[in-house]
């Protein structure tokens, strides 16, 4: 039989130091509820998928030393040795996404237009980088080799043709066929009709407003700030690193050349999120692990205190089972008053962290599996020194404690 | 009721075994009223502590209402202890975060009795031992022949068929240890066995029967034959 009221009693009568245990439950169920919110959307964010082949990709940079050096040709020779290369599935010469660094603007679906324009990652490239960077094409075409132009960073490129993501395509037509259609540089009267749409792509920079908007562009860019992304295959990766800096070095060895996993790059760019996400991980346990040492310190300091009371219990027919069920059900008692408050101080914090710090809200789902993670991580910890409650002797109540 | 046949009860320690209780043999009747007296370290709380199931005996046999108490385990002896034996402690050892009403209340809750049996049982005992006004109170209230009263009326709430009273006055001054003393022997009369362990031969002698352990064995049994007389 439950002992609740008198239990109620008992605990009324340490009011105290029950008290502290079960606000310290509480403050800590606001701070890891909130703390889980923010740990759940960033890692999110960070495994939500790219749209591209991260784990086989390998890109390499090319710095030429001499002043007047042709980078188009040596584009065009680098590639054709890459993609002779039986390691390799694709290559293409662009910017690399997920890096943090790259080019974009305001595209429209109506000519002329200023205001309203969507900001879209920008990204030159030739006929196969849908190969070489693993992406999807779920409509049209990619482009012809006849169609890739030329261009440098001081003469103006336009294009006629443009493949767009799909998170773009919905944006501008939504529930028509995007293929056939135009889109527009901000403010310009280009039409470039849309003749693939591309699964997904983040973009250059997946943590901002813009990540997924992008367009490909078929030109090939006189530009330094452009690399060689080379789709590896399957487990050749980490070898062809070596190689390509062994093979870009052989066929010209007058340059710098850096070669890096798309993977690194990927990991450097979400750096801050994984400090973070590790930091409130620690955070969290840290004082999960604080509260449940405190439930273990007063169950233990309680038992110690009550011994011979539970010798009294022991000797009026309560059973092992029976104090061991007593001071686990005083303990949930004190976790459930401090969970109820805690509750409500996870919604006060959490208002404050959106309001100030433009974090997210606190899914109702999200409280209530923290509570019940402090409920049993509570009665956890309670559980040892209830038990060695348990084995205490009836025969205590007649000896000298 | 009780019947123990050579029972042993042994401690061990890394170098030393010390026998508590050796070949220990004693019947006690439906309804007897028997003092146990005793030097200190003769075993009489240990003779208390396997009479009452609060701990096990090495050896022999310890026949309780006819029944082998040696093979029980945990839940049957708590069991047994809360439905057919009553403690009454020297120290009273009510429980001090209860009141008197809850304190009655805990070997009821054990027994597994709903509440309005239990209030009924409560109240009847609370009148019995003359405490009812005071059912809300908590111990610390009371007096010690208060306390003493209240832990007498736990330990009849459940109707057990046997008392055990471990020097039940001892903490008490004359005038209570007489109340307390006269109450026991009001509880032996509805019909309750007592068995009381003593240290105060004037309270032995109120016995039936009184029983001297000496060096963990029975020593000596003396019965008076008009018990109230000598009360008187």
């Amino acid at each position: 039989m439950l002992e609740l009221r008198p239990i109620l009693s008992a605990l009324w009568r340490h009011k105290v130091s029950a008290l502290l245990i079960a606000l310290q439950l509480g403050l800590t169920l606001a701070v890891i509820s909130n703390a889980a919110v923010i740990v759940q959307e960033r890692i999110q964010q960070v495994t939500r998928p790219t749209g591209v082949a991260v784990a086989d990709i390998v890109t390499a940079h090319i710095a030429p030393v001499a002043k007047d050096y042709d980078l188009l040709q040596a584009f065009r020779l680098d590639l054709a040795m890459i993609r002779a290369l039986p390691e390799v599935v694709a290559a293409t010469v662009s910017r690399a996404p997920l890096t943090g660094s790259g080019s974009s603007s305001g595209v429209q679906a109506e000519p002329n237009r200023e205001v309203g324009a969507t900001p879209a990652a920008i990204f030159m490239v030739d006929e196969h980088f849908i190969d070489a960077l693993g992406m999807q094409l779920v409509a049209g075409r990619t482009f012809a080799a006849e169609e890739i132009g030329e261009a440098s960073e001081t003469t103006s490129w336009r294009s006629n043709t443009v493949i767009i993501t799909q998170q773009l395509a919905d944006k501008f037509f939504a529930n028509t066929q995007a293929l056939g259609k135009a889109i527009y540089f901000s403010g310009e009267d280009n039409p470039m009709e849309v003749v693939g749409i591309v699964a997904r792509n983040l973009g250059p920079w997946p943590n901002s407003t813009r990540a997924g908007n992008a367009i490909f562009l078929p030109i090939l860019m006189d530009t330094q700030k452009h690399d060689f992304i080379v789709r590896a295959a399957p487990g050749q990766r980490d070898g062809l690193v070596k190689l390509l800096e062994e093979k870009l070095a052989e066929r010209d060895s007058e340059r710098v050349i850096t070669v890096k996993t798309l993977e690194e790059q990927k990991n450097r760019y979400y750096a801050g999120d994984n400090t973070l996400i590790t930091m409130l991980s620690g955070v969290v346990g840290l004082l999960t692990f604080i509260v449940a040492l405190g439930i273990i310190g007063l169950t233990v300091f309680w038992v110690a205190q009550r011994q011979k009371q539970i010798g009294v219990r022991r000797a009026l027919g309560a059973n092992r089972s029976t104090i061991c069920r007593y001071f686990l059900l005083e303990n949930l008692m004190i976790a459930t008053t401090g969970i109820s408050f805690g509750v409500a101080a996870a919604q006060i914090f959490n208002h404050f962290l959106v309001s100030a710090f433009n974090q997210p809200p606190l899914p109702p789902a999200t409280v209530a599996s923290c509570a019940l993670a402090l409920v049993l991580i509570s009665l956890v910890a309670a559980l040892i020194p209830s038990l060695r409650a348990a084995n205490i002797s009836p025969a205590t109540v007649t000896r000298s404690l | 009721m009780l019947k123990m046949h050579k029972v042993r009860k042994s401690f061990r320690t890394d170098t030393i075994e010390t026998h508590a209780l050796r070949d220990f043999n004693l019947e006690v009747k439906e309804g007897e009223f028997i003092a146990v007296t005793g030097p200190s370290g003769s075993g009489k709380t240990t003779f208390l502590n396997i009479a009452g199931l609060l701990e096990a005996h090495s050896g022999g046999q310890y026949l309780l209402d006819g029944d082998d108490v040696s093979g029980l385990n945990d839940r049957q002896r708590s069991r047994l202890r809360n439905e057919k034996i009553g403690f009454i402690f020297q120290g009273f050892n009510l429980i001090p975060d209860l009141n008197l009403f809850d304190n009655i209340d805990v070997p009821l809750r054990y027994r597994g009795f709903k509440a309005s049996e239990r209030r009924r049982r409560i109240d009847k005992v609370l009148q019995q031992v003359g405490l009812a006004a005071r059912a809300k109170y908590l111990p610390s209230q009371l007096s010690g022949g208060q306390q003493q009263r209240i832990a007498i009326a736990r330990a009849l709430a459940g109707e057990p068929r046997f008392l055990l009273a471990d020097e039940p006055t001892g903490n008490l001054d004359s005038l209570m240890a007489r109340q307390v003393m006269e109450l026991l022997e009001l509880v032996n009369d509805w019909g309750t066995t007592i068995v009381m362990v003593t240290h105060d031969p004037d309270l032995a002698r109120r016995a039936e029967r009184n029983i001297q352990i000496v060096d963990g064995q029975v020593a000596d049994l003396e019965y008076h034959a008009n018990p109230a007389a000598l009360s008187a």
